[in-house]
């Protein structure tokens, strides 16, 4: 009855600035304000999705955090068994960017050294509001070795595949310590988006 | 365990076309956006009374939650049973299923103390 119907389980965390969009990217945007759903009311805590990466079946398990925490509040309670953290900062406000370099420390300090990160440059369809260059970004995520995609949960744009990405890094790091031989690459086989086609700000 | 067995289990006769077995004969999906939730004999059919607040309620006035009664539920031992789900905030000991791709929901419900998870049979699709 209780078999395992999963090869992996990955703990995911969405980190960042108050008003970054972290809600939002858990939670599909609904720009719907005549209609309120009981669910929109009470906020999604978590999510569980199932994705498919080189023939494993990994469940994510996708956690919202905290609107009014601040990284000199999180401790090392908040990031307990998280292995990959999505840090989110918005590419209309300098503040949310500059505190990307604080919230890396605090991981630092308090997570498990080995959590996988990943920045994520979110509301990336405000064009004409832009602060943040995506070269920054990228400059930023290159210089602490991590990866970065620019993101709008408003378009369900990149979504799907930051969290695909995050999962893959997480996966070849675990591959790599099982010094597993097997050097074929298998495609990884994505979900099928329900985005439109990127747009040019983030692809 | 033959199908009999489960049958009078809860003493209920079980007359559902999408229950084989005590479990759910059928893919579990999102009745809008046709997301994959549940796999094929993942639940076990529960036949219970409970208050499920509507999907869609009714704007103003003073915010008392609307529900219905729901007698007919797949019961999920391990949360992580679930293909894609999504789990609400706490509200008094329970958590609330939804949609992890479209957010539609309740579903069903998640029990803090038991940590069981239920979903309601009229709130999904088979397929
Ligand atoms: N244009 C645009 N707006 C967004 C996007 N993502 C979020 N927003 C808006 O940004 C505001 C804040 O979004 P939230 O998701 O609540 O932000 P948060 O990071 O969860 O904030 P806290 O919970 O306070 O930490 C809301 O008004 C959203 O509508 C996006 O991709 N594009
Ligand atoms: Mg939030
Ligand atoms: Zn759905």
């Amino acid at each position: 009855m209780a078999k395992k119907t999963y090869d992996l389980l990955f703990k995911l965390l969405l980190i960042g600035d108050s008003g970054v969009g972290k809600t939002c990217i858990l939670f599909r945007f609904s720009d719907n304000h005549f209609t309120t759903t009981f669910i929109s009311t009470i906020g999604i805590d978590f999510k569980i999705k199932t994705v498919e990466l080189r023939g494993k079946k990994i469940k994510l398990q996708i956690w919202d955090t905290a609107g009014q925490e601040r990284f000199h509040t999180i401790t090392t309670s908040y990031y307990r068994g998280a292995m990959g953290i999505m840090l989110v900062y918005d590419i209309t406000n300098e503040k949310t960017f500059d505190d990307i370099v604080k919230w890396l420390r605090n991981i630092d300090e308090h997570a498990n050294e080995d959590v996988e990160k990943m920045i994520l440059g979110n509301k990336c369809d405000m064009e004409e509001k832009r602060v943040i260059s995506k070269e920054r970004g990228e400059a930023i995520a290159h210089e602490h070795g991590i990866r970065f995609m620019e993101t709008s949960a408003k378009l369900n744009i990149n979504i799907d595949r930051a969290f695909s990405e995050l999962a893959e890094a997480i996966l070849d790091k675990s591959a790599g310590r099982e010094a597993d031989a097997d050097h074929a690459r298998i495609a990884v086989e994505r979900r099928p988006s329900r985005a439109p086609p990127a747009r040019a700000c983030c692809s | 365990m033959s199908d009999s067995e489960s049958v009078e289990k809860n003493g209920i006769e079980v007359s559902n076309e999408y229950v084989e077995n005590g479990t759910n004969k059928l893919i579990v999906k999102c009745k809008f956006c046709g997301s994959k939730m549940l796999d094929k004999k993942s639940g076990t059919f529960v036949k219970q009374e409970k208050d499920l607040p509507l999907m869609q309620q009714e704007t103003g006035k003073d915010a008392e939650v609307q529900n219905e009664k729901v007698n007919e539920f797949y019961h999920v031992e391990n949360m992580y049973t679930f293909e894609n789900i999504g789990f609400t905030h706490t509200v008094d000991n329970y958590k609330y299923l939804s949609c992890a791709d479209c957010d539609a929901g309740p579903v069903g419900y998640y029990d803090m103390n038991t940590k069981h998870s239920f979903v309601a049979l009229s709130r999904i699709n088979h397929a």
